[in-house]
């Protein structure tokens, strides 16, 4: 399809007897932010790997600016700017070593590389420690020169894997603004990551990943539609919970009722207003709630409603 | 090749700010030049068992001709075997026994043979080759005071002081020397070879190689970071990083292999023959051992693990390469084996140079042998390396 950047097809990789990809399709536009969100172990980095190149797949076909990407292709890797989960850099070299380095390997001629680089690490913050080795260097420091690596040659497809993770609140915010920056500016970004806020942060469209698989995909509003637009409510109670079950059920603004042991899960339209009526009519079967959760309409509960679970625990 | 480069430039620069490669690199091989010089050079010298009980002035001669070479001692012996038993304990590197009547036979014409016994090791045949030698210069006095005497009708016993005044450039002779322990083409295969030269060529490979290896642990620690996955995200090939990484070691291993050639020559006077044979020679084996210390950092995954096997295999392959025990004293099977190893090919190039007189053009088989080693190990290390980061 002409206008994209990336085309991921049939993706698949197995470790011994565990899939861990499992047959995964994504495009990424021109310019477009495409977010991977998903829990721990749901094959980001399986997936991210594969399209880089980097890994060996069972299964699929990558394509970059037209051009196929495999472990052994080269010239077709510069268009992509890839920033590893794990921190990758030389600690016992400067920021501006480290950034020097991969400029040359990212073939930069000398002239443009020490202007770029002077330029990388202003945007990441790290001008005034350039000279210091990043082993000196603070968690988030060297995450942005891990970061800041990556946007060097500046590429048309910056691929980012769970860069904020084990990063303060601050440092963090820095990474999201960049990211945005750069969109503003042109860059295609695949961005995977396991909080829902950043992905609905950050991305023009997202896929749902877990066990391997895209569950779902699209933008946020198309995603958070496909849970009816409705509020999920969690009420904890006392063990018994059936007696609430038919009650609640009838209630007008309920759609669907779930009784686990010691808990009741409502999707409802409206939750703020209906709530109060819905405590009563819990109140009047017998069975007294202790506590209140409203999940409003996000892609926290979209996950939750298409694999059943949470992305974090 | 300027990512060659670059990589290349990063390793060396990189093992040069730990504090430790300094040592490794600069005074280390300080270290090896004086053992070096220790063992083979004038540092510690050998002694030589004698048994002459013999007063004849020919045989006084040539006890004090081995006496007064710098780097051999001279012990005498009440008995030939109070000598073999000094040479079996170790007491003595070798032992020469000169018979009571060598004067009196050599006088009448006769053909007299000196017994060398040593144990077969390096130190005992290249002493065993000074030794030679001194009997050999004192076989043309001989031969040329027979000279005189049959044609110019002077008695032997005249001419034969004139013989030792006139006695540089006279011809060879045969007085037969036997040595227990090594066979005669031995004699002639190490004819040539400076006092000792052999075992300062060996060290040098041996040392070079087994220092090589150790290079394994940077690639090691380069994949553990990360950073060796992350350079294949960039327009850069697998054989690139290899070819990069090994560039590195190759600097470290080129620096030592000139630092101690240069050192021995200057402080010991150690002959490695033709400089640019010499040069070429540290060149391609610097180039075989960077690319096997490459080769095993993309096979191991854990430094330790690769250090204490690259010491293995560095001895294990020194040993078979003829670096501990000359090569022409192995068996004619092992010798086949011996070539199998670059160690062996990097030594005979000395040995060309050096024992045979060669220059450049004479080692060029080994230097093509050696850069063969180097392409085969790269390559190997090439494929290896690319199934381990992207698997
Ligand atoms: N080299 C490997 N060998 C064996 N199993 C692997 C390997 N790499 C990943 N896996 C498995 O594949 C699955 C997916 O892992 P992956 O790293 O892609 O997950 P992820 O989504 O990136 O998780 P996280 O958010 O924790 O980074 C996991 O079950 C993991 O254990
Ligand atoms: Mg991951």
């Amino acid at each position: 399809m002409a206008g994209n950047i990336l085309e991921a097809r049939g993706l698949r990789k197995t470790f011994g007897d565990l899939v861990a990809v499992d047959g995964v399709d994504f495009h990424i536009a021109e310019g477009e932010t495409y977010g991977l969100l998903g829990p721990n172990g749901a094959g980001k980095t399986t997936t991210i790997s594969m399209v880089m190149g980097l890994l060996e797949r069972d299964g699929g076909d990558v394509v970059v600016d037209g051009k196929p990407i495999s472990t052994s292709s080269t010239s077709a890797k510069a268009a992509i700017g890839y920033v590893p989960q794990d921190i990758a850099i030389y600690p016992d070299l400067t920021a501006r070593e480290n950034l020097d380095f991969f400029g040359r390997l990212y073939g930069m001629p000398s002239s443009t590389r020490k202007q770029r680089v002077d330029e990388v690490l202003e945007i990441i913050g790290l001008a005034d420690r350039a000279g210091d080795r990043s082993e000196e260097y603070s968690g988030g420091m060297k995450r942005r020169l891990n970061i800041g690596i990556g946007l060097l040659h500046g590429p048309r497809l910056l691929m980012l894997d769970e860069p904020t993770v084990g990063v303060d609140p601050q440092s963090r915010n820095a990474i999201l603004e960049s990211v945005e920056r750069l969109s503003r500016e042109g860059m295609a970004v695949l961005y995977t990551t396991h909080y829902m806020e950043e992905a609905e942060r950050l991305c023009d469209r997202v896929g749902i990943i877990d066990q391997g698989q895209i569950k779902a995909e699209g933008t946020r509003g198309e995603l958070v539609a496909m849970v009816g637009g409705r509020d999920r409510v969690h009420l904890a109670t006392t063990d018994r919970t059936e007696p609430a079950v038919g009650p609640l059920q009838q209630h007008p603004s309920v759609d669907e009722v779930t009784a686990a042991d010691g808990s009741l899960e409502l999707l409802v339209r409206g939750a703020a207003e209906a709530l109060p009526r819905l405590l009563e009519t819990a109140a009047s079967a017998g069975v007294s709630v202790t506590s209140v959760d409203v999940v409003e309409p996000n892609l926290e509960a979209v996950f939750l409603h298409l694999t059943g679970k949470a992305l974090r625990d | 090749m300027t990512k060659v480069l670059a990589i290349g430039v990063v390793n060396t620069k990189r093992f040069l700010r730990e504090k430790a490669n300094l040592f490794f690199v600069f005074v280390f091989p300080i270290l090896i030049v004086l053992m070096i010089g220790a063992f083979f050079g004038g540092g510690l010298s050998s002694t030589v068992g004698v048994y002459a009980p013999g007063d004849g002035e020919l045989s006084k001669a040539l006890v004090q001709g081995i006496d007064d070479l710098e780097e051999v001692k001279v012990r005498e012996y009440g008995s030939e075997a109070a000598l073999i038993d000094g040479v079996q304990r170790g007491g003595v590197q070798g032992g020469l026994v000169v018979p009571a009547d060598y004067d009196e036979r050599l006088a009448a014409g006769e053909t007299v043979e000196v017994g060398y016994v040593a144990r077969p090791d390096q130190t005992g045949i290249l002493l065993g080759e000074t030794v030679n030698g001194v009997v050999q210069r004192q076989a043309n006095l001989v031969r040329a005071a027979r000279f005189a005497a049959a044609r110019a009708g002077v008695p032997y016993e005249d001419a034969l002081p004139v013989a030792m005044v006139v006695a540089p450039g006279t011809e060879r002779v045969t007085v037969t020397t036997t040595e227990a322990g090594a066979e005669d083409s031995l004699t002639a295969e190490f004819e040539g070879l400076g006092a000792f030269d052999l075992g300062a060529h060996q060290e040098l490979i041996l040392f070079m190689f087994l220092t090589s290896l150790a290079g394994s642990a940077a690639l090691i620690q380069t994949r553990q970071l990360g950073v060796a996955r992350r350079m294949l995200s960039t327009p850069t090939g697998t054989g690139t990083i290899l070819a990069g990484e090994t560039l590195g070691r190759f600097n470290v291993a080129l620096v030592q292999g000139l630092y101690i050639v240069g050192g021995t020559v200057l402080l010991f006077r150690v002959d490695w023959g033709d400089p640019l044979g010499a040069l070429a020679v540290v060149v391609a084996f610097s180039l075989v051992g960077a690319a096997a210390g490459i080769l095993m950092g993309a096979v191991f995954s854990n430094d330790s693990q690769a250090g204490g096997l690259g010491v293995l295999i560095g001895l294990g392959l020194a040993a078979l390469g003829g670096c501990m025990v000359p090569i022409e004293i192995f068996p004619a099977g092992m010798q086949a084996v011996a070539r199998a190893t670059p160690h062996a090919w990097a030594v005979d190039a000395f040995s060309e140079m050096v024992r045979r007189d060669g220059g450049l053009v004479d080692i060029l088989p080994n230097l093509g042998v050696l850069l063969a080693f180097a392409a085969v190990l790269m390559l190997l290390g090439t494929w290896r390396l690319r199934r381990v980061l992207t698997r």
